[in-house]
């Protein structure tokens, strides 16, 4: 999130597209029913069905699932048209005015596609992405927004096509309901108006689903929203800390802090920081990327210790890496496993068996390993793939171990939320039998692995070897009996290797105390931090280390809900990112009445000794306001330090264009004939040699209806915790698809009868909701149906199976080009009563 | 042939003096049980153990005078079915109990005010025993239960009001009765006074005793 | 507002439900589940989100999921809370055989002692609202709003785990109060039977939510306990003083053997 949770109550207007926080983020509710309770904001819902969050909207608008670009789009246009866009502020924060490379051309003039596209590779030359430069390189604008070139005028050539009678017929919108959305959306567009939107899995899980987001974000910095109180692009993480984990790089293409993950051919550390440190000539950009090499210098300085030294590129050379131009997300992994290419695998704390996009082909795929390690609290339809419906046991080889792990409240630890905030947890009952924390577990792997390694050698024990571990007290063996959680924190915020001091010869750190902030961090080595966004949160306080995510302050100055003494998020306990957006070029708010910043020209600034001070949240960067000297531009991660409404960094083009789901109910896509789906995509299928388990379908009688999955406020995820607590499979109990009535009539299909659903990948049986909460819809002259089904239940458990198995056993191979997440909300299926 | 007015004659055998005490303990047991339920009497509740064990009392006490009841319709049924018009004058003196100067009708082996006090108890004690088991049985309907409840209790009233009179009547109120539900022979003198015509059906070799 | 009660003047205290706020998480049921540690019984999907299909003995409140037609929606989903009433007429309370049984808070709550109870089911014959079930030893097992959560200045779990305010507690007065402040014309149950404990802020009429317009106790029982019972005692009493009084006034029909009769042998002996 760019903003908080509590933020949520600040704002005007609610957009809740691409998400259903009553079901699955109940706590998001209370914010959302505050706004409006409290100051009679607006609660805007668009969703293939009537959700439990749009029995609270003031209005609701159906949508079918995978057309939230066109109907964006025709958002775009709408206030474009409308002249609702707010201008100061687009002229001033955003690359609006820039212009682009007059070879750049948009689908509209291309068929659909951006120009640079390579139809063998399905990749773009993004040459002609580029924006103009002068001959200082300083890059070339047109305030008033006019030149033909300018991004602006791109933009309103590019959304030209999407009038509200081509989106309605696209998404299934009435017309009429289509311009109430974008009237109320768009009213946000003054200073002192703002709206939020609040995203999840409805717009990640698509073949677009950045650019589903991209256009969200757009809009945002057309309205004038982002930075403000009450706004920003709001992203409900779908796990209580899988923002944790992308902040500690558990995916593959990135480490600790967002630093990409290293590939084979950056050779070393001045090649590394060369290609991901971001320069620019813009002298009002701060770049704050540019600090790059400070913290990628500390991560590994945290990671190998004193081992790491500048003589030896701090242990770079240690660091895996990335062949290059490989992609080892989720999606390949697992084909790679289905081909034999995994002897072992560790599924620690997931459930691919159910979780996975194409269950069947996951499942058989792990039938091919030589070994699984099960690290969970349950055993579940991993652990026991062998023995699952369709498995020929006896001919699987796999060894299974399972190591029982701790839940949540039976360790401390931190989690991130979707606010950025992390939260420390205590510890409330031991663990259960021999189970243990996930982080004792890889200790003792740890040292048993160093331990052969020492003993009987191996290809390059180096980057095990030298790893620095030395979070709890060692036992004579020279392995750590318990790790202890506070000092992993502390090495994570990071220490002074040594007194650091400042450019002006002033001390800004002693040996051995923790980092203050990732402001003091150094790239020679003489700070360490396993996390710059952390850093701060772990800090000294009265000569001793304080964790700041502890703190349970309710003080709350500003009356906006930033709650500063509440734990510490990143970065550096700043609530709302981008905040100096939400200030006008001299310091003064937009929006007086939901301030977050001010400038203060009388105020003495403490850093600098000097009058001129910020109050209120902390500043998004120290620097004074753009007009004032020294002063600087407010998106200080991004190079050119404005937002982007041009995004030239993204695989699939610098602006969202209406592409079908790989999966979709109509032939072509009403935009133009020739690209149906997006180009870029990865196809696991249609060549020769291609996997069967990776058939999709399209415009195919045999499966007709459109299907998505999603989320029950009972369950949680592949339902692998969530089945063990009774109370909740009381509540929630089998597999079920919802109907509308239409749809059923026509199968012949009671409310509460089973049903079987398959799509041209597997089939399942649900238990049929028959509701007017769906309605068909009229796309492309067409009668379309839609569906919807949770992906919470699996053959394990419940043992006698009356739970149904996973969603996921019907969903394509197939992701995001920029992320490779699933397209789990939009395929094609067929219901049909089930056979006895 | 005439009896000997100071033998002694068997008004009822000990199959029917075990049926009535097997009915008149249940009934009180059932009765004071009853009472401690509908007006939620501590103190009974504790004299029978608490208000759980009271309820197993009060529920196999019910199927004891239910079977009771079952049984004694054998005994008494068709004697307290018959009536004439000796009977309707009983009722028109109000059966002597007002005044020691009327003259009482010639009664059969029951007087009037026996055989229908015997077709009251039948009547509310099947009333009684079929709602106690719908409440103890088929708790889950609540118009079944609350139609169950109010029978239920109404009989009980009439139950309750019959006790004490059967009481004094049978007790106080007719000196020589109470033998018979011990012994159960009366004076054939006495049973003369009181039924006369069955003492002629006896006589006449119309029946035996 | 304060009422006096065996001599102590408390404030009675209320829950404050409203529909329009409710979002059907489900939150109230499970946390009533946990805090009451009541076991899950098995249940199975009726083309509903609604389970339990029906209160139980180990449910004590549950969420009821309607769809009825709406005038700007496809179609308008309802979520109505359906829990005990704690009516301050209560006809569990009158019809219950068992003292101790149920029993009356000083908040005004009407709270279960299951060691008391003797699982004669009487109650459920008494509650306008069909409310009493049987859990474990056939006992009655209802909503307390957490009697023993409030003996230790708690609040009730429903009402402290609701995340929207659907559910919430406090002074009965102050809810009624904030209730008709928020636009909520009448508040549902603020009068009927004698005022309850558990009052619903309705935007429509009661019956859209599946609640009785005027719900009032079956008359056979207060027929029964206004009555009839007074008379019963008359009654009774009636004819054990007029056998009194006849024994004095008219005196035993005394049987008076025959002049000439010597000691009785009697042959039956």
């Amino acid at each position: 999130m760019t903003n908080h949770w509590v933020d949520l109550r600040n704002a005007d207007v609610i957009l809740v597209m691409g998400s259903n926080p009553a079901s699955n983020h109940p706590i998001a509710m209370k914010w959302i029913m505050k706004a409006k309770e409290d100051r009679g904001a607006r609660l805007v819902v668009v969703d293939p069905r009537v959700t439990q969050t749009a029995t609270k909207a003031d209005l609701y608008a159906p949508l079918r699932s995978g057309t939230d670009i066109a109907f964006l789009g025709g958002m775009i246009k709408y206030i474009i048209d409308n002249d609702l866009f707010f201008r100061d502020y687009v002229v001033n924060y955003t690359n609006a005015s820039f212009l682009v490379n007059p070879d750049f051309r948009l689908p509209g003039e291309l068929e659909g596609i951006f120009s640079g596209y390579d139809e063998k590779t399905r990749k773009y030359n993004k040459k002609s992405w580029s924006f103009q430069t002068n001959a200082d390189g300083i890059l070339k604008k047109d305030p008033s927004l006019k030149d033909p070139n300018s991004v602006f005028q791109l933009l309103k050539k590019q959304y030209q096509r999407y009038n509200m009678d081509l989106v309605s017929d696209i998404c299934g919108t009435p017309k009429d309901k289509l311009e109430e959305v974008y009237k109320i959306v768009g009213s946000t567009g003054k200073p002192d108006k703002v709206a939020t939107e609040c995203y999840a899995m409805g717009w990640t899980q698509h073949t677009v689903g950045v650019q589903n987001i991209r256009a969200m974000c757009m809009i945002q910095l057309l309205l004038g929203n982002m930075g403000m109180a009450g706004g920003g692009i709001n992203a409900m993480r779908g796990e209580a800390n899988v923002q944790g984990s992308t902040d500690y790089g558990l995916l593959f293409h990135i480490l600790p802090g967002y630093n990409a993950t290293p590939t084979a051919s950056l050779v070393d550390l001045k090649a590394y920081n060369e290609k991901y440190t971001p320069k620019t000539r813009e002298p009002k950009s701060v770049n704050w990327w540019g600090n790059r090499p400070k913290y990628f210098a500390s991560y590994l300085k945290a990671i190998f210790g004193d081992k790491a030294a500048k003589s030896n590129d701090f242990g770079y050379s240690w660091l895996p890496k990335v062949d290059d131009g490989a992609n080892l997300s989720w999606l390949n992994l697992f084909d790679q496993m289905f081909k034999g290419k995994f002897e072992g695998f560790f599924a620690w704390g997931q459930n691919p068996a159910c979780s996975g996009a194409n269950s069947n082909k996951t499942r058989m795929a792990m039938s091919k390993l030589k070994w699984m390690v099960n690290v969970n609290l349950y055993d579940n339809e991993t652990g026991s793939f062998w023995r699952g419906p369709g498995m020929k046991t006896k001919e699987i080889q796999t060894e299974v171990f399972m190591l029982p792990c701790a839940s949540s409240i039976e360790k401390e630890g931190s989690i991130s939320n979707s606010g950025r905030l992390a939260q420390w947890r205590y510890k409330a009952i031991e663990p259960v039998g021999d189970s243990l924390p996930d982080g004792e577990i890889i200790n003792e792997l740890y040292f048993r692995v160093k331990a052969m390694y020492e003993k009987v050698g191996g290809k390059f024990p180096d980057p095990i070897l030298n790893l620095s571990w030395d979070y709890g007290k060692a036992g004579h063996d020279g392995g750590i009996g318990h790790i202890d959680v506070r000092k992993i924190a502390q090495e994570i915020n990071g220490y002074y290797l040594a007194d650091v001091f400042d450019k002006t010869g002033k001390q800004i750190g002693k040996k051995g105390d923790l980092v203050t902030n990732f402001v003091s961090l150094q790239d020679d080595g003489t700070t360490s931090s396993g996390n710059w966004l952390y850093c701060g949160s772990f800090t000294m306080k009265d000569g001793k280390p304080f964790n700041k995510m502890m703190n349970r302050g309710k003080e709350d100055a500003t009356g906006l809900g930033l709650y500063p003494n509440w734990a510490w998020c990143w970065p550096l306990n700043r609530r709302i990112i981008y905040n100096r957006a939400s200030v006008d070029p001299q310091g003064r708010p937009w929006d007086p009445k939901r301030a977050i910043l001010k400038w203060n020209p009388e105020k003495i600034n403490p850093a600098t000794q000097k009058p001129g001070a910020w109050e209120g949240d902390i500043p998004d960067g120290p620097a004074a306001p753009l007009a004032l000297t020294d002063g600087k531009l407010p998106f200080i991660m991004k190079a050119d330090g404005v937002g982007s409404i041009f995004g030239p960094g993204l695989t699939d083009g610098p602006f969202p264009e209406h592409y079908e789901p790989l999966e979709c109910p109509i032939q072509e896509n009403p935009f133009q004939s020739k690209h149906r789906i997006n180009p870029t995509v990865k196809m696991f299928f249609g060549k020769e040699g291609d996997l069967k388990e990776d058939e999709f379908v399209s415009g195919d009688t045999r499966y007709p209806i459109v299907c998505s999955t999603y989320r029950v406020t009972e369950h949680w995820q592949t339902g692998l915790m969530t089945r063990h607590v009774p109370w909740l499979l009381e509540a929630a109990p089998q597999m079920f698809v919802e109907m509308s009535l239409e749809l059923a009539k026509e199968k012949g299909i009671r409310n509460g009868e089973k049903v079987t659903v398959s799509s041209v990948r597997g089939k399942l049986w649900a238990v049929a909701i028959v509701t007017d909460r769906f309605k068909p819809f009229r796309v492309m002259s067409r009668t379309v149906h839609e569906v919807g089904i949770p992906w919470h239940y699996g053959w394990q458990f419940p043992v006698d199976g009356s739970g149904g198995d996973s969603a996921n056993i019907l969903t394509p191979t197939v992701g995001d080009p920029n992320t490779m997440i699933p397209e789990s909300k939009a395929f094609m299926v067929n219901v049909e009563k089930a056979r006895r | 042939m005439k009896l000997n007015d100071n033998a002694m004659i068997r008004k009822e055998g000990p199959f029917a003096i075990i049926n009535h005490w097997a009915l008149a303990g249940s009934c009180i047991l059932l009765t004071v049980t009853g009472f401690a339920f509908l007006y939620r009497i501590e103190i009974i509740g504790t004299i029978f153990g608490g208000f759980t064990a009271m309820k197993h009392i009060h529920n196999w006490m019910g199927v004891v005078f239910t079977i009771s009841l079952l049984l004694s319709i054998p005994i008494w049924f068709k004697e307290c079915s018959a009536y004439d018009k000796d009977d309707v004058a009983w009722i028109k003196v109000a059966g002597g109990y007002l005044s020691h100067k009327v003259t009482i009708p010639p009664m059969h082996k029951l007087n009037t005010g026996q055989k229908l006090a015997y077709l009251g108890v039948l009547g509310m004690g099947g009333g009684i025993i079929a709602s106690g088991f719908v409440i103890w049985l088929f708790p889950g309907s609540q118009t079944l239960m609350l139609a169950a409840h109010m029978i239920h209790n109404l009989c009980f009233i009439g139950i309750a009001i019959f006790i004490p009179v059967h009481v004094y009547l049978g007790a106080v109120a007719n000196p020589g009765t109470m033998r018979i539900m011990i012994y159960g022979t009366v004076p054939v003198w006495w049973a003369r006074k009181k039924s006369p015509k069955w003492i002629q059906e006896v006589e006449e070799g119309r029946s035996h005793h | 507002m304060s009422r006096r009660r065996g001599g102590k003047i408390m404030e009675r205290k209320a829950l404050l439900i409203s529909p329009e706020l409710c979002i059907g998480c489900k939150a109230c049921q499970v946390a009533c589940k946990s805090w009451n540690l009541l076991p899950a019984t098995k249940t199975k999907n009726n083309g509903t989100y609604e389970n339990p299909p029906d209160l139980n003995g180990y449910n004590y409140n549950k969420i009821r999921y309607s769809e009825i037609p709406s005038d700007k929606n496809p179609v308008r989903w309802l979520f109505v809370s359906q829990r005990c009433m704690h009516c301050e007429e209560a006809g569990c309370m009158k019809i219950c055989s068992t003292p101790g049984a149920l029993y009356r808070t000083k908040d005004g709550a009407v709270a279960t002692n299951p060691e008391k109870c003797i699982g004669c089911h009487l109650c459920l014959a008494g509650c306008p609202f069909n409310i009493p079930r049987y859990g474990k030893d056939d006992k009655l097992s209802k909503c307390t709003m957490c009697a023993d959560r409030m003996e230790h200045g708690m609040i009730p779990i429903c009402a402290k785990t609701c995340p929207t305010g659907a559910i919430i507690f406090g002074a009965r007065h102050e809810l009624i109060a904030k209730a008709k402040k928020a636009g909520y014309a009448k508040v549902y149950g603020e009068n009927d039977l004698g005022g309850l404990g558990a009052i619903f802020a309705f935007k429509d009429a009661p019956k859209i939510y599946g609640y009785e317009d005027k719900p009032s106790i079956n008359e056979m029982i207060i027929l029964w306990h206004k009555y009839l019972k007074p008379l019963s005692w008359i009654g009774i009493g009636g004819v054990v003083l007029g056998s009194a009084l006849h024994y004095f006034a008219v005196g035993p029909h005394k049987a008076e053997p025959p002049k000439d009769s010597e000691e009785v042998k009697d042959e039956a002996k």
